[in-house]
């Protein structure tokens, strides 16, 4: 057993509240799994040896907090620091057809809601899942109701404070026939550690708009996960940042759980020195006629590290699926280093499924094209390579947030070397 | 040669074809001409077996026999050739192998020697050039890669091949430009031979210009509901198939 | 339409007949003196007795693999019997007229004439049987070439040095479970070299036999191709029809030194189960082989039998231009269970991979492919180009992908690609149409889907592998 573990199952232990039930299962979980074994297959590649003999203090939130700030972007902001939440979610001013509601303030109704939400569509077995939901006593649940249109984005903003820890919970449950933005933003100081997980309900014909950049760098640790369950007829567009840190893992689960389900996931990660990023994305196919269309693209600096399993899991009743998932990588270096498994598990035979993955440097042709127009060798690489990455941000469905991210993305790649 | 008696069809339990009566002698050639949904394609799967489309009442006999009693190569040894609207592909598969396994498997019902290699070869050589198909297309996987066109002379190219005693072609002449049309109706006219009868399921009439029907059917909600010569398809190009009721207003032929 | 295409699919096993032939074989069980005792039948060398019991000893640490897509109960080590051979093996006959005839035809009934005048002229044939060789063909002519073919038991009587300097360099003893077993306890095989630029005159085969009841085959193969060498080599193997499961846990070790050339095709037929899932062969195997220097290995593998296949054929790209192939067709129906693929380990310079896995499942059947390609730091260059196609024939079986792709190398190039399909009805009908049975058109479609592997098969096997597949689809039509 890790001493970070052993710490974690002890202040559990000793806060209570109406999710205790929940909460003690996955404690006794813990309890019973211990830390994971560098030789299962979900830390394979992940080493957690940052993380296993640490301390954290129980900072508190701290006075006043810096939230990115996206020009011409209409958002609800809601944000927590060091595990506290800090929004007074009463002074928000909220369109019609949202509520938000922490867990501390949820009266019976609400408690019940966020029970038959909470833990519910995130898989079980995830160790840090199971952190999140024994430590999680800041979380909200935002309930968008059947034929709201919710314009704003909804911005969860994660900030942990140097050697603090940070275990949020967000419910997000929307109604049929609605229409709502998320956007998850997640970014620590030194040594921080933050296991913000995310569930959302996406009800039958309704469409979610959603966003996690995982802004994490240096030393700064994160284990998150994002879970969708899908409706029927429902739709989902995502789209995933992930610099790298110490230790950067993201687990993104999609469930399609009726039938004609529309799940669209676009991943961009770009790794500087040293860095690592894991990205793990399963997509469980329950039903038949779903579809979903995976893209996941990185840049891997010198001495980085970059994983990505993608799973596409069909079952028997899941006819008529079509699943298609991609996976595109670039190192920079030969000091930089990726791990990359797209696999497939299919139970039904009417389906089309195809998973690709690559591995490369740039195409020869294109880098004449660029020289003979008289363009630096050093500036080429860096305009071809950001290009693969330019067509997901290209692809980002809101224009405020991609024109804030753009730049953002180029800054930190032009720091990185082609060595 | 082929008879149809008060043919009933349907595909998911919806009615498509309703009391279809045919009658097609040795040698003649049948053109089935009909508005959108009309029922043609039905007609040539319902003939050659496909699953999924059952009959509920009337039979259709080929030869004198009840086709409905045969499984769909059974239908295709005994005669019968449907060329495909949308032909599928097989990967893998080469168009030689494909066709060299389907003539030597309606010569042994027929009771003839299977084909050597060398003279099938020579046979499927000629096919092929009668539709001017690239002979390269003999190694190719079946309609692999085929332009829609090429597909259409493939069809061709194979009924020329296996020699069927009816041949059912489902809009052969979508998707084909002037010549392709006028190379695909060389291949039909070519096999024309006073024995071998020919339904040809069409919705436009300029196809007729190359094919010259011995009769001309109307099918409209899964009937025949008017027959005559070469004459009634130029009669429908003029007008239309506004003459079947308001809602085929417009629908040219 | 599914319906007919899984009658089609019935399929009988024609290789499982058994053969009377009177065996001398050990007590079930395994430790140190069952060692002891093989070493000593066998007359080998103190080190090779030495190298076993390490093996062993390394065995009993280690656990049984788990991560694998197959489930099966677990193997009672202690129940197998770990050495069966036909008593009149023990003075080993001289020529082929002093061999048990029962065990010619064996082989004739496999469709493996043993005497060289009845045989395609081209292949020399080493036949093993349950646990020992039974006879080599062709040895004289390729004794001419300079070519060494023979029981690696003989091997290590006649050639210690040789064997000893490679057995083990490329799968090492405690690589993995079953290939730490196999060490402790492999009975016999096929031993290959050949020499300096020597173009192997003819194909070099080896069918294992699995005759007796409670055995299991534990045999090792090793080719050496010296520098410039080129040789080709195929193997076949089929058992009798048992409700119990038997085990085999083979090891095949290749040595391709520089710009040497090894083609490697297995057409695996090893009894499958019933359709419930009893019986059948477990057939967990340890094959690799190492490139040098503009060397090139290849793998072609035709998996039909066998109730669990747990192998990855694989490839150490050591040498700058070296190459590595592995071509795969593997077939599941009834309850079988295939894990397979391969890895590419790319070290050197501008080394090339190229796989191309075509899984076909049917029945109750899981199929699985799990590969790795691996860039090392060093592998300027380095290209892979992975295919992995499954078709699924029915809704009650799973296809599954389990690619691990890891780069260290920027100008490293790894590409894979995977795709699923089906039988259509629409192929079927069209099929069907044109006067084809509906038999006849499920085995014409897999085969055009496996299209890509069979032309890599030496003619011999093309041919085998076809009729193997065609009767692996056969229904009642006889």
């Amino acid at each position: 057993m890790s001493q970070w573990l052993t710490k974690v199952i002890d202040v559990a232990q000793e806060n209570q509240d109406f999710l205790a039930p929940v909460r003690q299962q996955a404690i006794t979980q813990l309890q019973q799994a211990g830390w994971p074994s560098q030789r299962a297959e979900q830390w394979r590649f992940t080493p957690l040896t940052p993380l296993k003999d640490r301390t954290f203090s129980h900072a508190q939130a701290t006075d006043s907090v810096s939230v990115p700030e996206i020009p011409g972007l209409d958002a609800i902001d809601i944000v927590f620091n060091n595990g506290t939440l800090v929004t007074s979610l009463d002074e928000l001013a909220l369109p019609q057809g949202v509520s938000i509601v922490s867990f501390a303030q949820a009266n019976a109704q609400q408690q019940d809601d966020i029970k038959t939400l909470f833990g519910r569509i995130k898989p079980q077995a995830h160790v840090f899942g199971q952190i999140n939901d024994a430590l999680s006593h800041h979380g909200v649940m935002i309930d968008v109701a059947d034929h709201a249109e919710i314009t704003p984005v909804i911005r969860l903003i994660n900030l942990t404070s140097a050697d603090s820890d940070n275990h949020t919970r967000a419910l997000v449950k929307l109604g049929q026939h609605s229409h709502a933005k998320v956007l998850e933003f997640g970014q620590g100081e030194h040594d921080s550690m933050n296991t913000a997980v995310a569930e959302y309900s996406i009800g039958d014909h309704a469409s979610l708009e959603h966003y996690r950049f995982a802004f994490y760098t240096a030393n700064a640790k994160a284990v998150g996960g994002t879970h969708f369950k899908l409706g029927e007829s429902s739709n989902l567009n995502s789209t995933v940042v992930g610099y790298g840190s110490q230790l950067s893992r993201l687990d993104i689960d999609i469930w399609h759980s009726a039938e004609n389900a529309f799940a669209k996931l676009n991943a961009i990660y770009l790794l500087a020195e040293g860095e690592l990023f894991d990205l793990h994305t399963c997509i469980e196919h329950a039903q038949p006629n779903g579809t979903s269309e995976e893209n996941a693209r990185g840049i891997i600096g010198d001495g980085a590290r970059a994983v990505f399993n993608g799973r596409i899991h069909i079952h028997r009743d899941a006819q008529k699926t079509l699943a298609e998932m991609n996976n595109r990588n670039l190192l920079l270096s030969r000091r930089a280093l990726v791990n990359t498994k797209p696999e497939l598990e299919i139970y039904a035979d009417d389906v089309k499924c195809a998973h690709g993955a690559t591995v490369a440097e740039i195409e020869g042709s294109e880098l004449f094209y660029l020289l003979s127009r008289g363009i630096s060798r050093q500036k080429a690489l860096v305009m071809l390579n950001f290009g693969f990455i330019q067509e997901l941000v290209n692809d980002i469905p809101n224009k405020a947030i991609a024109s804030w991210l753009q730049p953002k993305l180029s800054e930190r790649f032009a720091h990185m070397e082609v060595k | 040669m082929l008879s149809i008696k008060n043919l009933h069809a349907s595909v998911e339990e919806k009615d498509i074809i309703r009391g279809l009566n045919l009658e097609v002698k040795p040698g003649e050639v049948h053109a089935i001409m009909g508005p959108n949904g009309a029922g043609k394609s039905t007609l040539g799967y319902v003939l050659s077996g496909r699953e999924g489309y059952s009959v509920s009442e009337g039979d259709a006999t080929l030869n004198g026999k009840n086709l409905m009693e045969m499984e769909i190569e059974e239908r295709a040894r005994e005669g019968m050739f449907l060329a495909f609207q949308y032909p599928v592909e097989i990967p893998g598969v080469s168009n030689m192998e494909f066709m060299k396994e389907s003539v030597n498997a309606i010569r042994q019902q027929r009771g003839e020697e299977a084909l050597t290699a060398a003279e099938f070869l020579k046979k499927a050589k000629d096919a092929c050039k009668q539709v001017q198909l690239p002979l390269d297309f003999l190694k190719r996987g079946v309609n692999e890669g085929f332009s829609g066109g090429e597909k259409k002379r493939n069809e061709i190219m194979q009924m020329i091949l296996l020699e069927p005693s009816l041949c059912i072609l489902d809009e052969s002449d979508s998707g084909l430009d002037i010549d392709a049309l006028q190379v695909v109706a060389d291949g039909v006219n070519s096999q024309r031979d006073g024995k071998r009868s020919f339904v040809v399921i069409t919705h436009y009439q300029r196809l007729l210009d190359y094919i010259k029907p011995d009769f001309v059917h109307i099918l409209a909600e899964g009937k025949i509901v008017k027959s005559g010569d070469a004459s009634l398809a130029l009669e429908v190009e003029k007008s239309g198939y506004g003459f079947l009721g308001k809602k085929y207003e417009g629908e040219t032929a | 339409m599914s319906e007919q295409i899984e009658q089609a699919l019935s399929r009988k096993y024609e290789a499982g007949f058994y053969s009377e032939i009177e065996a001398e074989t050990f007590e079930n069980g395994l430790d140190e003196s069952v060692i002891r005792r093989l070493s000593a039948m066998k007359n080998e060398p103190e080190w090779m007795l030495e190298w076993r019991l390490k093996a062993y000893r390394a065995w009993l640490e280690m656990e049984e693999p788990d991560w694998a897509h197959v489930n099966y109960p677990k193997i009672d080590f202690q129940a197998i019997s770990y050495y069966s051979a036909p008593k009149s093996m023990k003075d080993k006959p001289k020529s082929l007229d002093e061999v048990d005839p029962e065990l010619l035809r064996t082989y004739e009934k496999l469709g493996i004439p043993l005497h060289e005048q009845e045989m395609l002229a081209g292949v020399a044939v080493d036949a093993v049987f349950d646990s020992v060789s039974v006879v080599t063909t062709f040895r004289e002519k390729l004794e001419k070439a300079g070519v060494i073919f023979c029981p690696i038991s003989e091997a290590l009587q006649k050639y210690p040095d040789l064997v000893k300097k490679y057995i083990g360099s490329v799968v090492p003893r405690t690589d993995n479970y079953y290939a730490a077993l196999n060490c402790a306890v492999f009975t016999d095989g096929s031993f290959v070299y050949i020499p300096k630029g020597v173009r192997c005159p003819m194909e070099l085969s080896t069918y294992f036999r699995i005759n007796e009841q409670n055995t299991g085959q534990f045999e090792r193969t090793l080719i050496v191709a010296d520098e410039g060498s080129h040789v080709s080599y195929l193997e076949g193997c089929t058992a009798p029809q048992r409700d119990e499961n038997q085990l085999h846990a083979a090891v095949v070790e290749l040595v391709a030194m520089d710009n040497a050339t090894i083609k490697y095709s297995t057409v695996q037929n090893w009894y499958p189960g019933d359709e419930e899932g009893k019986g059948g062969i477990y057939n967990f195997v340890t094959k690799r082989g190492i490139c040098h220097t503009n060397a090139k290995i290849s793998w072609t593998q035709v998996e039909t039998g066998s109730a669990i296949t747990w192998k990855y054929p694989s490839c150490v790209l050591k040498g700058d231009n070296s190459v590595g192939e592995f071509y795969s067709v593997a077939l599941t129906r009834g309850a079988q269970q295939a894990d397979t693929g391969t890895k590419m380990i790319h070290m050197g310079k501008n080394t090339r991979s190229t796989i191309i896995s075509k899984g076909i499942s049917a029945g109750k059947s899981n199929n699985a492919y799990r590969g790795l390609v691996k860039m090392g730091p060093k592998a300027d260059g380095a290209r892979n180009f992975t295919q992995c196609d499954s078709l699924l024939i029915g809704d009650k079986c799973g296809a599954h992908t389990f690619p691990y792709i890891e780069s260290r190398n920027p100008s490293a190039i790894v590409e894979h690609e995977a795709t699923t399909s089906k039988v259509s009805d629409d192929q079927m009908f069209l099929c069907q149409q044109r006067g084809l049975d509906p038999e006849k058109a499920v085995s014409m479609i897999v085969n055009g889907f496996c299209k890509e592997v069979f032309k890599e098969l030496p003619m011999e096997f093309a041919v085998e592998a076809g009729k193997l597949l065609e009767i692996s689809l056969e229904g009642s039509v006889g």
